[in-house]
């Protein structure tokens, strides 16, 4: 099926959000329609939870029609920066409900409640469907599948890395590794191939 | 610590790549976020991340949220408040859908396609695309052939002041039409059918909208204008 690309998408949230900024209300609700499921599926993969996640959204949206106008072209592209605030809310309160619960021991309660979307693809999927662009495919090759795996748990799924040890079966020192390594074997690939200088 | 010294900037880059991801914990993500309100290098720095492992980001599946999402927004927002333009004195209330070009209906069948392709929804094969006068589609209706349930999504059209609501009606080969009940002013609404598709539109070529006061019309026939019409398709 034909999917609209990247740079379309970018191009036509960033005409409505100007939009937006402007309190166009037909405008703000045709950025709903284009953006809701993109960032309603970041925010589900993270949280793992429905009520929190659109919670999450909704207080996304109304800042956006409060404060569209502080979006800065120049500096982002519009949904890399959408999807940061959401991804960023979501990991804040993640890794604050880690905190919260950390002396508590883990119970099937936890266990029944986990629901994770049923996605066709897993998170390592993702990550190289992610990479259509022919080069950043090769930098997500260049990845051993530990990093790899690594990478996208932690990306789509909010793993920490104490989490990631226990679903990789790996120390802690390990999994942290991977994770930086990975990292910056990404970031010299993809600045050569000109990925992830100022947008 | 001052983040952004030259000597500072390979552990700025490792801190940044670690908000980005994810992986770093809330004590730290607290700090870095604060640190970035003010510093224009370690802003910049996790900005340059995020746009580093947006193709990623790019390639998660879509999940649609439940349509109360965008009711509570609208509603925090008050952004049912606008009133649409007026229309004119209310027309015809049986055949309307006839009377549209036949051009009309094709390219409005051909822009129904297209939306329903965009939905996914390949489950739902029968489709009604409600469009004004002008052609465009205001409503998109779809529905499985084995399911009485019919999502109703709003497209385009006219916002709908808060005082009034739209209410959708089967239009029935030589009969009065049917209401199917009340939409949503926005976002997506679901209505059921009195049977599945087979039965329940065997003689109903065509759906229509109008607008009605709160709750929908009261004498079981549309009160006020029609807004909206169209054919059912069927993909099968």
């Amino acid at each position: 099926m034909a999917v609209t690309s990247p740079q379309d998408r970018n191009a036509r949230v960033g005409a409505l959000l100007a939009r937006v900024a402007l309190g166009d209300q037909a405008a703000f609700a045709e950025f709903y329609e284009v953006t809701s499921s993109h960032l309603y599926g970041v925010a589900l993969r993270i949280l793992r939870d429905g009520p929190a996640a659109e919670e999450i959204l909704q207080e996304a949206y109304v800042n956006v029609w409060h404060h569209a106008a502080s979006y800065e072209a120049a500096k982002s592209q519009p949904m890399t920066w959408l999807t940061s605030i959401v991804r960023n809310r979501c990991l804040d309160q993640l890794r604050r409900r880690e905190i919260d619960t950390i002396s508590l021991t883990p119970d099937d309660d936890d266990a029944a409640a986990y629901d994770p979307p049923s996605d066709a693809m897993t998170p390592g999927e993702m990550l190289l469907a992610g990479a259509a662009a022919r080069s950043v495919r090769d930098c997500v090759e260049t990845l051993d599948a530990g990093p790899r795996q690594a990478i996208a748990l932690a990306f789509y799924q909010g793993l920490s890395h104490a989490e990631l040890a226990t679903h990789l079966r790996q120390p802690l020192g390990t999994v942290k590794s991977w994770v930086r390594r990975g990292l910056e074997r990404l970031k010299s690939c993809l600045d050569r191939a000109g990925f992830g200088r100022d947008a | 610590m001052n983040l952004s010294r030259p000597d500072r900037l390979a552990r700025l880059d490792a801190l940044a790549a670690s908000y980005a991801l994810g992986t770093m914990p809330a004590r730290a993500r607290a700090r870095l976020a604060h640190v970035a309100r003010t510093d224009t290098v370690v802003a910049a720095t996790i900005r340059t991340w995020e746009q580093r492992l947006s193709p990623f980001a790019e390639a998660a599946p879509p999940i649609t949220p439940p349509p109360r999402v965008w009711k509570r927004i609208a509603l925090r927002l008050g952004l049912d408040a606008v009133r649409p333009s007026e229309r004119g004195p209310w027309w015809s209330r049986l055949g309307l859908w006839r009377g549209l070009a036949v051009a009309s209906f094709v390219a409005v069948a051909a822009l129904g396609t297209t939306l329903w392709m965009q939905q996914q929804r390949a489950d739902e094969p029968i489709v009604v695309v409600l469009a004004g006068q002008d052609a465009r589609p205001a409503l998109l209706a779809t529905l499985d052939r084995n399911s009485r349930v019919m999502t109703v999504k709003t497209v385009g059209g006219a916002p709908v002041p808060a005082d009034r609501a739209l209410e959708l009606w089967m239009l029935p080969e030589g009969a009065p039409p049917r209401s199917l009940g009340v939409l949503p002013a926005s976002g997506v609404g679901r209505v059921t059918l009195p049977a599945l598709p087979d039965v329940a539109f065997a003689n109903v070529p065509a759906l229509a909208v109008s607008l009605e006061q709160s709750g929908g019309s009261t004498t079981g026939a549309p009160q006020g204008p029609v807004l909206y019409t169209g054919r059912v398709e069927r993909f099968y």
